[in-house]
């Protein structure tokens, strides 16, 4: 019972912060909206993002996050990642111009794989797990994310690399730490939990060969 | 700040599996689009998405039946659904409807909304998948790139999607065909196989069907449409255990899949299987609840003598269509019939006289609550009243009524001992019993007269009302063979009344009014009806060979004006 009303509580404030979202983007058409204006929509979307990140978790710790997996076009389902994220958007707010980019040169396809390009995975979660990493890369990106995929037969890997200073920031978000920022570090708790819903995986975050950082995403995905 | 997609070079990299076709630009201001979602602001938050990406023809609904009479009067290029459309219908309830229905035209892009990451799953249970699900809240964004991409698709296909929508199968297949080969995306090739196999299906043509299926396996092994599409081939081909195999092997792979178990409930039906053909039911309507799901159930526990289940299933499927667009009043009568057979004809009269009290006492529904009712009154001891209710049903009768409300009369007629009445009453249900129906119509005519002792003569009735189109048909050649055409017209006429779609009968007809044209010269009237039947015939028959040439020589009497 204690849990059905949660349900139904944590139902509707998705449903209000989604009316709220909504309200607040057909502000951000106007050319005119003040600055408080798009601070307020930013602000919704993260706190969605949060929302949403925490639910993830605690589906996850309660033994309820299932992958639902369908038909996914990797490239695209980048490219969409890239255009829509909120991250992207606002990674020119520390004052520094990054580029994010999906790196279509650096996609492998193993030719052993049955649908190059596409593969069973499901996409929200992968969305959200993706988003986070990408959270962290523009954060601390001098100039520069790019995004890519690699297949193999049965295993999809995602990579996010930024041309930051590496980990040797000390507060870099996705080793789970404390920020005075809108996020508390659910990163790369929530990229695990992506990866155990889809049957195993592996998630890791290291120095790139050259500079900056590079995450790793890996799913079993057909 | 700059986003740099490098969409341009993408293509060439995955796989060489570059788009030959130039992508159109997608004119959102030309698209029109329908939005069903119960609450208000979120009606006003997607019609304000999509005018922003400038669509102008947007309207918006709050439940399925109003979307339906929207539908009714015009077709959408978007439909925005909203899954959780109320607590008895979710969208996927109401696509099935539509699709069932054939109230969806192929050139529509039906798009499910929803909060809940469940609809994964129940997409990949479902036979009728939307084009694509998107998560609210969405961002406009993300909304418009989907968009985009499905418009670009929709729009390669158009050509034979609208030939779809025209029942021009041959010409959708061809289409299909050559739109495959300008294109290398595989995704896009078998959504083109899917149509392709839809237009062949058809047609018939089981030979072009396992080609195209084939050709869909080669590309995606275990997609289960291509699965059920080839098992589906084979119920056409009457190789009913091969199917059955087929769609085992889908379920052993996709164990959710509603529509395997739906086909082997068929395959169950028709191999007399009723005990198979329920179990296979009831484990669909648990994977997916839905009123036609539990009604299916109802009606096979019932046929099965299993009273409690079919009580609890009839029960469910009126819980859940209650004031919603698969609400029928027939499924009072399925419960009140259940109750007498369970001897509690309090209940039986209750539920035919308040819960259905809302129904007019008309039509099928008037038939056929006068014959339950009959059988109530008769066990509650009440003889008169059961045959005063019996002749009020058969006052009610008319062409249309159906062979459901028929069976119900003629049981009502053995109860009361009237086994000759019965008899015909049991025949002509077998007679009004339209193609889709006939196997159905058998199962509730076999447990009639097994309930009233007359196994014996189970053969006789079924031949008997099988026989009746085809022997009419007969004698009415005859008659035109001796240019008696108004014999031959009466006969016919006699023929469509048992089933107004009977194809024989309708070739007969055209057939009929041509020769009369021919020999009596240029009548308006007889011109008139020689159309109607070719158009009905081209509706229900597209592309036949026989009323194509009925056509052709139409145009040489006329002068092809």
């Amino acid at each position: 019972m204690k849990q059905a009303l949660s349900a139904l509580v944590v139902h509707d404030l998705k449903n209000a912060l989604a009316l709220l979202e909504a309200d607040l983007e057909r502000l951000n058409h106007y050319a005119d909206i003040p600055p408080e204006g798009r601070m307020a929509y930013r602000r919704c979307i993260e706190l969605k993002g949060r929302l949403v990140g925490f639910l993830t978790l605690y589906k996850q710790e309660h033994g309820g996050l299932k992958a639902h997996p369908a038909e996914v076009a990797l490239a695209d389902f980048l490219e969409d990642l890239i255009a829509s994220s909120q991250s992207v958007e606002m990674a020119g707010k520390h004052g520094r111009e990054v580029v994010v980019r999906f790196a279509a040169e650096r996609v492998r396809i193993a030719p052993e794989t049955a649908r190059g390009g596409s593969a069973s995975l499901d996409e929200r979660l992968l969305d959200l797990a993706l988003e986070s990493a990408l959270n962290n890369a523009v954060r601390y990106a001098a100039s520069r994310v790019e995004l890519w995929f690699e297949q193999e037969a049965g295993k999809v890997t995602f990579y996010v690399l930024d041309d930051g200073p590496g980990l040797s920031h000390p507060e870099d978000l996705m080793h789970g730490e404390l920020h005075d920022g809108a996020h508390t570090g659910l990163g790369i708790a929530l990229c695990r939990a992506v990866a155990e819903a889809h049957g195993g995986g592996e998630v890791s975050l290291a120095d790139a060969p050259a500079r900056g950082a590079m995450f790793r995403l890996a799913v079993p995905a057909t | 700040m700059q986003v740099d997609v490098g969409a341009s070079d993408l293509a060439a990299v995955i796989g060489g599996r570059k788009k030959t076709v130039e992508s159109e630009f997608v004119r959102f201001d030309q698209l029109s689009a329908l939005i069903i979602d119960d609450i208000g602001a979120m009606r006003t938050a997607l019609r304000s998405q999509l005018q922003w990406m400038g669509m102008e023809a947007i309207r918006g609904t709050s439940d399925a039946r109003e979307a339906i009479r929207a539908l009714e009067e015009k077709q959408y290029d978007l439909i925005l659904c909203d899954y959780n459309l109320n607590a008895a219908n979710s969208g996927q309830h109401f696509l099935e409807y539509l699709r069932a229905e054939k109230l969806l035209s192929y050139k529509t892009v039906f798009v499910m909304v929803t909060a809940e990451a469940e609809y994964a799953y129940v997409a990949n249970a479902v036979e009728y998948s939307p084009d694509d699900y998107v998560l609210k809240p969405t961002q406009e964004k993300k909304l418009r790139l989907r968009l985009e991409r499905l418009f670009e698709r929709r729009n390669f296909l158009m050509s034979a999607l609208r030939a779809m929508d025209e029942h021009r199968y041959e010409f959708a297949a061809e289409e299909c065909d050559r739109l495959i080969g300008l294109i290398s995306d595989e995704r896009w090739i078998m959504q083109a196989l899917r149509i392709r196999a839809e237009a062949q299906h058809a047609l018939a043509d089981t030979d072009g069907l396992m080609q195209t299926y084939e050709r869909a396996r080669a590309l995606r092994p275990d997609t289960p449409w291509v699965g059920i599409g080839i098992a589906r081939a084979w119920m056409l081909l009457k190789d009913y255990e091969g199917a059955a195999r087929l769609a085992r092997e889908i379920i052993a792979v996709s164990p959710t899949y509603v529509a395997a178990y739906e086909l082997l409930a068929e395959i169950g039906f028709r191999k007399k299987d009723e005990d198979g053909a329920f179990r296979m039911i009831a484990a669909a309507s648990k994977i997916l609840p839905s009123t036609k799901r539990f009604r299916a159930a109802a009606e096979s526990a019932y046929l099965l003598g299993k009273l409690d289940e079919a009580k609890e299933y009839s029960e469910a499927a009126i819980r859940l269509s209650s004031g919603s667009m698969t609400e029928r009043p027939g499924d009072f009568l399925t419960l009140a019939q259940i109750q007498t057979d369970m001897g509690d004809h309090e209940g039986a009269i209750a539920t035919l006289e308040k819960q259905a009290r809302r129904y007019p006492e008309t039509g099928a529904f008037g038939v056929g609550k006068n014959a339950v009712l009959s059988q109530a009154f008769l066990q509650a001891g009440n003889k008169a009243m059961a045959e005063k209710l019996l002749e009020k049903s058969r006052k009610l009768i008319s062409v249309n009524s159906g062979s459901a409300v028929l069976n119900l009369m003629g049981r009502a007629a053995f109860k009361l001992g009237d086994e000759i009445a019965g008899l015909k009453l049991m025949t002509q249900a077998v007679q009004f019993s339209t193609e889709d129906e006939r196997i159905r119509t058998r199962r509730h005519v076999v447990k009639t007269m097994n309930d009233a002792g007359l196994r014996s003569r189970i053969g006789d009735v079924i031949d008997a009302g099988e026989r009746r189109i085809p022997a009419l048909l007969e004698e009415a050649q005859k008659a035109m063979r001796v240019a008696q055409f108004n014999v031959a017209n009466q006969k016919i006429l006699e023929a469509l009344d048992i089933h107004d779609e009977n194809i024989e009968a309708l070739l007969a007809a055209a057939q009929l009014h041509l020769l009369w044209l021919k020999q009596g010269g240029m009548d308006r009237v007889i011109d008139a009806r020689a159309k109607a039947y070719l158009a009905k015939l081209d509706k229900l028959v597209p592309q036949n060979e026989k009323v194509m040439s009925f056509y052709r020589f139409y145009d040489t009497l006329t002068g092809g004006k």
